[in-house]
């Protein structure tokens, strides 16, 4: 029974990562009905700006986490206004398109740091000993990742709850000509839904970094899971994405535990997200807690 | 007024009949002919190395790929990120034969024009599987659909024994009526073998936009809502779409698969969708001709790239690997670039030079 409730924490620490990274993902979307394909590698230069703070500057870490939330807001705050403010009323294939551009590029920035080739890990700050409660134990990185995220996820909520710049980025998200006509700038909006987005997704790569180290294939790999995630949540839910991303979480850890082994089966884990994905895509488009009026055929 | 077939100064259609030709003028249709003359002539006269024959046969098969990406993309208005595993579908047809009947089998070696289109039409039953949310969903999803199956199609194929865990399949040599295509020979008869396939393809593309499917395609892409409204059935046609386009896809990749005597992993993964991707975009979307630019413009660009990491390479040595840097910077940049400033690609570039050259010497 503890090897069960093991796999809990380990799929919910896992699993509230990807909701956090699916938040930002949720935003973009939600604001301007992009599908932003490069947000992996959002996440993975907000870890690797975090670990040259932190360890080529010599900042502390906590510190060096929140500057690189705020480089990452600039960053992506500037990506918007450099390559998707001029493509507004373009049609939204080559919107989607132009952000397969970007990760490609973002790709071939990574590569030309240290970060493309090697692996690094975060300097130890935390105690080593995990925590134990009866059979179950939690690393304290995952628990103060567990903690942060559980915050980042509180604190935007809030802000889309009762932040004017929060309601009006809703609003925009809702109907562009009506929040228009009531003194919202739409393009101020895409560019901090992007900012924001941007700034949400450093803080879950500095966590995924603590965590498993820095490794970019699997950090940007966290922009490719998001889409499990946002289909099964609803693309245009935040709480969607929070919920469906601790329901991800728990069926990788479960299907890594039970299933791989098992039948001859291994690394279950890596597909099983996309093949629900596929069903939910056939029976259920709207996920489970997107808005219903899905654009018909 | 009869009008003049040979020099047209203009658009004089006087039926919808006219309008549909494939070759406006008998003009267009001698420059056709000799073009193609000439591309089946050259390798005879000019003395070719292996290394920039495979390169040519690369473009060709990539060229097989992007027309049903084209099709796909460029007039049916649905992206797909996944069709380098719809090649991979194709190639891994061979493949699986391969593994259970030996690489040098006689299906594979005597009947491989059957196994060409064997493997396209695997390709078409996947590719029609993955388009099935096409029935109720519209674009936006289907990128999600076909990049999921990419990644299922990554881990299939990584971690099942059977198909030897992604690592290269061997295919043997295939015979021809002369005997077995030799060594020497080989990347020369594909090159045969892969023209005749892209001019025939080629005008299936062209004369399936003629047909009341290819205008269906388009119509369902400007505005389905109206497509609805004329009776076509957008979803059916959606899945229409995808079924072609993994059989164009199939085709390629079990071209892919002869050419390199054999079926490996890591030449259909996700970079290599984004790249047909990239190659669909440069080209030209939605148009014919952009089917060949843009894979020729990629792969040269590619090509020169390689070079040019390696002049730096040997310069720099301290920073990362500028290889692998500059592969995807450039292909990023090509896209971005293209999109924002030309996104009607280099079709675009080549519908102006015509013109001109219509016109010469007056200006309009």
């Amino acid at each position: 029974m503890s090897y069960f409730f093991q796999l809990v924490i380990s799929g919910v620490v896992v699993g509230s990562i990807y909701a956090l990274s699916a938040l930002g993902f949720v935003l973009i979307y939600k604001s301007s009905r992009v599908l932003n394909l490069a947000h992996g590698q959002i996440i993975a230069s907000g870890a690797f700006i975090t670990y040259a703070l932190t360890v080529w500057v010599g900042i502390h870490i906590a510190l060096s986490f929140i500057m690189s939330m705020i480089i990452t807001f600039f960053l992506a705050m500037s990506v918007e206004r450099v390559f998707l403010r001029r493509l507004i009323g373009e049609p939204i294939i080559s919107v989607i398109m132009v952000t397969i551009g970007l990760m490609s590029i973002i790709d071939g920035i990574i590569y030309m740091t240290p970060f493309g080739a090697e692996n690094f890990s975060f300097p130890e700050f935390l105690p080593k000993t995990p925590l134990a409660f009866g059979g179950v134990s939690i690393s304290w990185t995952q628990l103060v990742g567990l903690i942060i995220t559980f915050i980042m996820i509180g604190a935007f909520t809030w802000f889309f709850k009762a932040s004017t710049v929060g309601i009006s980025m809703r609003a925009v998200s809702d109907d562009q000509f009506a929040s228009m006509s009531i003194g919202i700038s739409v393009p101020k909006v895409f560019g901090l839904a992007w900012a924001t987005a941007g700034l949400s997704a450093a803080a879950a790569g500095g966590i995924i970094g603590n965590i498993t180290g820095l490794n970019f294939d699997v950090l940007h790999s966290f922009g490719i899971i998001v889409f499990p995630v946002v289909i099964v949540g609803g693309l245009d839910s935040i709480f969607g994405a929070i919920v469906a991303g601790i329901i991800m979480g728990l069926i990788q850890q479960f299907a890594a535990g039970y299933l791989d082994g098992n039948w001859g089966l291994f690394g279950t884990a890596d597909v099983l997200p996309y093949i629900i994905l596929l069903i939910i895509l056939l029976i259920k488009p709207h996920g489970l807690f997107g808005i219903h009026e899905i654009e018909r055929v | 007024m009869a009008e003049n077939r040979w020099l047209a100064t203009g658009n004089f259609f006087t039926s919808y009949r006219a309008e549909q030709r494939i070759f406006l003028t008998h003009i267009d249709r001698l420059i056709f002919v000799c073009f193609l003359v000439l591309l089946f002539a050259w390798p005879l006269v000019f003395e070719v190395s292996n290394k920039y024959m495979l390169v040519i046969d690369s473009i060709l098969i990539a060229i097989v790929a992007v027309y049903g990406l084209n099709l796909l993309t460029g007039f049916g208005g649905l992206i797909s990120i996944g069709h380098a595993a719809f090649m991979g579908v194709g190639a891994y047809t061979l493949a699986t034969f391969s593994r259970i009947l030996g690489s040098d089998h006689v299906l594979l070696t005597h009947f491989w024009p059957l196994m060409i289109l064997l493997a396209g039409g695997v390709g078409a039953v996947f590719g029609a599987v993955v388009g099935l949310p096409a029935l109720r969903l519209k674009h936006l999803y289907l990128v999600i659909a076909t990049l999921s199956f990419q990644m299922i199609f990554q881990w299939v194929i990584n971690f099942s024994k059977f198909l030897n865990q992604g690592q290269t399949i061997a295919i043997g040599r295939v015979f021809w009526f002369a005997g077995k295509v030799a060594r020497k020979e080989h990347y020369f008869f594909w090159y045969y073998v892969i023209l005749i396939i892209v001019v025939i393809l080629g005008f299936a593309v062209r004369n399936l936009l003629r047909t009341r499917y290819g205008r269906c395609l388009v119509a369902v892409r400007d505005n389905d809502r109206a497509a609805d409204a004329m009776g076509m059935h957008p979803g059916f046609t959606k899945v229409y779409a995808f079924a072609l386009s993994g059989f164009f896809a199939g085709v390629a990749g079990a071209l892919h698969a002869y050419l390199w005597r054999g079926v490996g992993f890591e030449s259909f993964t996700l970079h290599h969708s984004i790249s047909y991707l990239a190659m669909a975009i440069v080209g030209g979307l939605g148009t014919l001709v952009g089917s060949f630019f843009g894979p020729a413009a990629i792969l040269m660009l590619e090509l020169q790239v390689e070079n040019f990491a390696e002049l730096v390479g040997h310069y720099i040595t301290a920073v990362g690997d500028v290889a692998t840097a500059f592969r995807p910077l450039s292909f990023g940049l090509v896209i971005v670039l293209f999109l924002m400033f030309e996104p009607r690609g280099i079709a675009n570039w080549w519908r102006i030079a015509r013109t001109y050259f219509k016109l010469w010497p007056f200006r309009y």
